[in-house]
């Protein structure tokens, strides 16, 4: 019988804590904190660090080298091939993943039975880990057993196999494709986020006034909405500017570096080529890129907000 | 209109009860349904195993495993990571053989077998931590960790007494001629010899395939001429053309380096061979040889999609076990002759290396003469996949290449191999695998070079004059280090 008040007093006493919105918030908060910090932000100065030292996979030992890293790379071929394939990469992915993201994001905000299945399948690339899905599309693929081919086969198109990763411009068009496929969710999630904003009375005032689909879309629609697609288009842009995860599973760079990106380069030249010096010079270079992409973020963020 | 997240009252519900609403969710309910979730997920994930591929099935006598005491008491602990072999037969051997080892000498054992394109990212990893595994296994050279592991000039001395003396091409594959240092040990190789399809190259009217690169170019032509199925060399960054790169710029008397480890890349030699290179594709290959990853080409000749490629002997005893008639079909080749010799690259170079953070030195070090000298073991349960570095040690080898254990039809197929060492080199021939050639292997800078000659990119002399640019810079890079001569 003693017991039991003290019980209640030890459950009221966790249910508080896990009730007091201020030791919530930072409970929740301090992970991302962690997170951040220690793999983002540790990892982002010692990256700074080894881009300025001789160190390799093989000796860790730090001897300051100044700028013959960059100089090195500059020098390079492959380097500039890789930034040009970059800038391609992003900036092709960046266009479909607005493109179809709008799409998207009209069906999803539109009623019609079904919609929460359809919600679910439409996130799924996005929730799947992105090694586990581009091996899928490794498979999809393949320059033997492509499922793809084989549906373009039967339809008549084609009458080989396409061999999508043996050609310089199939296999990047490959890789554009399958990153476009695996950001466009997030693209679209949040350009639903604004179409839902919009006020309802604005649309049905167009829709007095005559205003069909079309005028209505690019007149009231995208103009409302267009902080909200460049802040989508700008966190694709800079998810794809640092991605190696496509283009390395799907070609690892080829045919002759015709797929190969800053990351996957960096990747390439630091830990299997062992010279890490190297490979941080050239992760670095996004450094400059990705900043202009966060302050462009950050600025259309701000002008979303309420004055 | 009710919150989803309002704090249910306990007063209400009783201790810790949740209201019993089908609406929305409690934040309580929440956090403990993401954790439950979280758990159950862990739980999944512990469970999930790779699975392992065909066995083909043992029909003469496992060799005898052997056992010698340690030179002294050995205690504490071993962990080894190492790659999961392409044969799992010698896997569950290897865990086993480990596990008794460590029973009788009091050393609590450990082996992690992870994907081999793991290994050299997880070496880096520990290496640049300070701690990990005692011993690392890899199948490519590791020759830039040197500054980092321990000189295993011992191991070897104490092997080369026992058992004679070490092949060339292990001990280059291992040995620092300008440190003076053994960064690796190395018991056991894979040769790469060429696999055809019997059926295809019988009607090309060379029933036991090409024995010359000239050979390679009339046969696979005809082959894709009278049957669509092209030749499978590849030109992608993976292994395997990698290897092919070496095999066919060596037989055409070019090299990456010389023997003193100058770069000799430029020569007329390599431009010969790049044009070989452009020949054989325009003629009996299709784009697909660049699209490839390491297993690509041994689903492509296992389809009847390639009639010939370079690839150690797994491929067929995956095929072997999985369909016997096309098994029966592949046949092997030595190394191709070319102008100049008849060369290929070793497939697979056994590098055991014990990183200095290791408290366990002793322990790894007695494990490895323990594994050397139960090499017919190993040889045996790779299914003559692993071959010895000390040959001395393996007087079985030549009767089990001649009568194959595994059921080979016709028994003597892998014959070839007792020849092998005669055509195999290191990937640095004719000088040893130092680091700059290891980062050139690994950056697929030989087969980017022969590829974009292939495509018509650039011309076999720009392709060569452009990778040397490449190459002169890594061997400088290196150099300044002290871990290439020259």
């Amino acid at each position: 019988m003693t017991a039991a008040p003290a019980v209640r007093r030890r459950a009221r006493t966790r249910a508080g804590l896990a009730d007091r919105d201020g030791f919530l918030a930072w409970a929740l908060l301090l992970p991302s904190v962690v997170y951040i910090v220690a793999l983002v932000g540790v990892p982002f100065l010692l990256a700074v660090a080894f881009a300025f030292s001789d160190v390799t996979t093989g000796d860790p030992s730090f001897d300051f080298v100044g700028f013959r890293n960059f100089t090195e790379i500059f020098h390079d071929g492959v380097f500039w091939r890789a930034l040009v394939n970059t800038l391609v990469f992003t900036g092709a992915s960046m266009v479909l993943i607005v493109v179809f993201g709008k799409i998207l994001a009209n069906v999803l905000v539109a009623d019609f039975h079904g919609k929460w299945f359809v919600r679910f399948l439409v996130l799924l690339p996005w929730t799947t880990p992105v090694a586990l899905s581009t091996i899928s599309w490794l498979w999809f693929l393949d320059s033997i057993y492509s499922p793809v081919d084989w549906v373009l086969r039967h339809a008549g198109l084609i009458s080989g196999n396409v061999v999508w990763l043996g050609r310089p411009w199939t296999a990047m068009g490959s890789v554009v494709a399958v990153q476009a496929w695996r950001l466009t969710p997030l693209a679209a999630v949040i350009m639903m986020a604004g179409l839902v904003a919009i006020p309802r009375d604005i649309d049905e005032a167009a829709r007095i006034d005559g205003a069909g689909f079309w005028r209505r879309m690019f007149e009231v629609t995208i103009p409302l909405t267009l902080p909200v697609i460049a802040v989508a288009g700008l966190f694709g842009a800079i998810m794809t500017f640092t991605d190696m995860t496509v283009p390395y599973v799907l070609t690892r760079g080829g045919p002759t570096h015709s797929t190969d990106v800053l990351a996957s380069w960096a990747y390439f030249r630091g830990i299997e080529g062992g010279d890490v010096g190297q490979g941080a010079a050239i992760a670095l270079f996004l450094f400059p890129l990705l900043l202009a992409g966060a302050v462009a973020i950050l600025r259309a963020v701000r002008r979303l907000e309420p004055q | 209109m009710a919150d989803p997240l309002d704090i249910p009252d306990p007063s209400r519900h009783g201790l810790g009860a949740h209201p019993p609403t089908g609406h929305g969710l409690s934040r309580r309910g929440f956090l403990s349904s993401t954790a439950l979730a979280a758990g159950g997920y862990g739980v999944l994930a512990a469970c999930a195993s790779e699975s392992s591929g065909p066995e083909a099935k043992a029909t003469g006598k496992a060799p005898k495993e052997v056992f010698s005491s340690p030179a002294s008491k050995l205690g504490g602990s071993l962990s080894i990571l190492m790659w999961s072999h392409f044969i799992p037969r010698h896997d569950k051997w290897f865990d086993r053989f480990l596990a008794d080892w460590g029973k009788r000498v009091g050393v609590k054992v450990r082996v992690d077998h992870i994907n081999t394109v793991d290994v050299p990212r997880r070496a880096a990893s520990e290496i640049q931590a300070g701690k990990g595994h005692d011993l690392i296994q890899h199948i490519a050279p590791f020759s830039q960790y040197e500054p980092s592991v321990l000189d295993m000039a011992d191991v070897v001395q104490e092997a080369n007494r026992r058992w004679g003396q070490q092949l060339e091409l292990c001990r280059k594959s291992s040995y620092n001629p300008n440190t003076k240092h053994f960064y690796a040990y190395c018991p056991g190789w894979s040769p790469d010899p060429g696999d055809y399809r019997k059926s295809m190259w019988q009607k090309a009217g060379m029933p036991n395939g090409p024995a010359s690169w000239d050979d390679l170019l009339r046969g696979a032509t005809e082959i894709k001429k009278t049957t669509g199925v092209p030749c499978g060399i590849g030109l992608s960054p993976e292994t395997d053309s990698n290897m092919a790169a070496r095999a066919l710029l060596w037989s055409f008397g070019g090299s990456v380096q010389d023997e003193n480890e100058r770069v000799a890349i430029n020569s007329d030699a390599t431009v010969a061979a790049v044009e070989y290179m452009a020949h054989l594709f325009k003629q009996a290959e299709t784009s697909e040889v660049f699209s490839w990853v390491p297993a690509s080409n041994n689903q492509a000749l296992i389809a009847g999609k390639s009639s010939y490629i370079l690839n150690s002997i797994s491929a067929w005893r995956t095929a072997m076990g999985t369909n016997r008639t096309i098994g029966d079909d592949i046949f092997f080749t030595p190394a191709l002759r070319g102008p100049k010799a008849a060369l290929a690259a070793q497939h697979v170079i056994q590098q055991w290396i014990v990183p200095k953070y290791s408290p366990n030195a002793a322990a790894a070090k007695e494990f490895l003469l323990h594994y050397t000298a139960n090499f017919p073991a190993v040889t045996y349960n790779s299914e003559l996949y692993d071959l010895p570095g000390w040959p001395s040690l393996v007087p079985q080898l030549n009767g089990w290449l001649d009568a194959d254990p595994y059921g080979a039809k016709p028994a003597n197929k892998l014959s070839l191999l007792k020849s092998a060492t005669s055509w195999s080199a290191n990937i640095g021939y004719p000088g040893p695998s130092n680091p700059a050639i290891g980062e050139i292997f690994n950056t697929n800078l030989l087969p980017t070079m022969f590829g974009r000659a292939a495509r018509g990119q650039a011309s076999p002399r720009r392709a060569v004059a452009d990778a040397e640019r490449q190459i002169d810079a890594i061997f400088k890079n290196w150099r300044g280090r002290g871990l290439v001569g020259g």
